[in-house]
């Protein structure tokens, strides 16, 4: 495999879930269920009472649950089945993106947590406008930041400046995706400054 | 970096799923039409019967009467132990040692991952982008590779972390004397929020 085909890899399995907490949790409840069913054929085997009920019951039971049940019931189980199929098929299905980005390296595969870029750019847009710790908060999703800005009270944030600021901090990352900012000024302002 | 089997864990979760299904919408089906429900309850006495019939046809001496009967212990048995590998299946890979070079009869010399480890504290020993450091090797594909996690102080531009990083992977590269697959993850932490930003800022 060429270096960049690994680079690509290691990336993709770091920024996208494995779905090992599903997985896991599945099969331990198909465990679970297979091993209690093996315990109950084997109970009927050495005709010992049964733990819940023996296969032969719990087939009847099966057959009878249409017959035994009110219909209601019926189609309130089957919606139940039906939305936990429907989880794990999602599960399955959706790309499993995880809040991480990459960036470009020549050569490592190098993943960032959004968090961190959030930081980083909450920093330059704050030394930008000349504000206090905690006046720009910025939330980093997979292909937009936003940059909430709460400029001091009776000292307008100069949007453009700001905007030309994260423009040129995200332009230095160099991030596999393009991520478009945006700022928003709020319209309260913070006292005391 | 692990060697999880995503494919096959996607596929797992699918079937799962798509069973569950299937199940689910033919119990609401019985609910509302009743042919269905008739269907369903003939069907289910016939297999009971078809079932009774087998177990008669394939006598066995002994407690177990029939060998349908050690099938139907057999059977979920397997499928138990099938689900147990599993779940064991999941994560796995790691390794204590980076490097292992055999020297033609004279010996072996083998890198753990503490030596990569304890470089990469003291190069960034001080560091006013990175608070904290975990190095881990990886066996992918019959390769080994490296993990590098370095925990960004707040408000660090990723960018110089990771030309930090591009200039540790090329010491450790020097070290080893052979290029190895890496990854390097930018994280932040708890450390990250109680250590604040860096003071020179």
């Amino acid at each position: 495999m060429s270096q960049h085909r690994v680079i690509r890899r290691l990336v993709r399995r770091e920024t996208h879930s494995s779905r090992a907490a599903a997985s896991a949790l599945t099969a331990g409840a198909l465990a679970a269920i297979f091993l209690w069913l093996a315990l109950e054929a084997v109970l009927a085997l050495l005709q010992q009472s049964p733990l819940l009920a023996s296969p032969d019951r719990l087939g009847r039971w099966l057959a009878g649950v249409p017959a035994n049940t009110p219909p209601a019931g019926l189609v309130a189980a089957g919606a139940g089945l039906a939305a936990l199929g429907l989880v794990l098929f999602a599960a399955a299905a959706t790309p499993g993106r995880r809040s991480r980005h990459a960036v470009h390296s020549d050569r490592s595969a190098v993943v960032v947590d959004d968090e961190v870029i959030a930081s980083a750019v909450s920093l330059r847009a704050r030394l930008t406008a000349g504000l206090a710790r905690g006046q720009v908060s910025t939330t980093v999703g997979r292909r937009a930041v936003r940059v909430l800005v709460r400029p001091t009270s009776g000292i307008p944030a100069d949007r453009d400046k700001i905007g030309t600021a994260v423009d040129a901090e995200l332009a230095t990352y160099a991030l596999d995706r393009r991520i478009t900012p945006s700022i928003h000024i709020s319209r309260e302002g913070a006292l005391g400054q | 970096m692990s060697q999880t089997n995503r494919v096959l864990n996607r596929i797992l979760l699918a079937l799962a799923g798509l069973v569950l299904l299937a199940a689910g919408t033919a119990t609401a089906a019985a609910g509302i039409l009743p042919d269905i429900a008739a269907f369903w309850t003939a069907a289910g006495s016939s297999l009971m019967d078809r079932a009774g019939s087998l177990l008669a046809a394939a006598p066995l001496p002994g407690p177990a009467r029939s060998w349908w009967a050690v099938a139907g212990v057999a059977a979920p048995l397997l499928a138990a132990a099938l689900s147990i590998a599993w779940v064991a299946s999941q994560g796995g890979g790691r390794t204590p040692r980076v490097a292992r070079e055999t020297d033609g009869g004279l010996g072996t010399t083998v890198v753990e991952t503490g030596l990569v480890s304890a470089a990469v504290k003291q190069a960034l020993d001080g560091s006013p982008l990175i608070l904290g450091t975990t190095v881990s090797a990886w066996e992918t594909r019959g390769k080994t590779g490296l993990r590098l996690q370095l925990q960004a102080r707040q408000g660090a531009s990723p960018r110089e972390i990771a030309d930090t990083a591009d200039q540790l992977v090329r010491g450790i590269d020097a070290l080893l004397g052979h290029p190895l697959p890496v990854l390097v993850r930018i994280t932040s932490g708890t450390r990250t929020k109680v250590a604040g930003p860096g003071r020179a800022r």
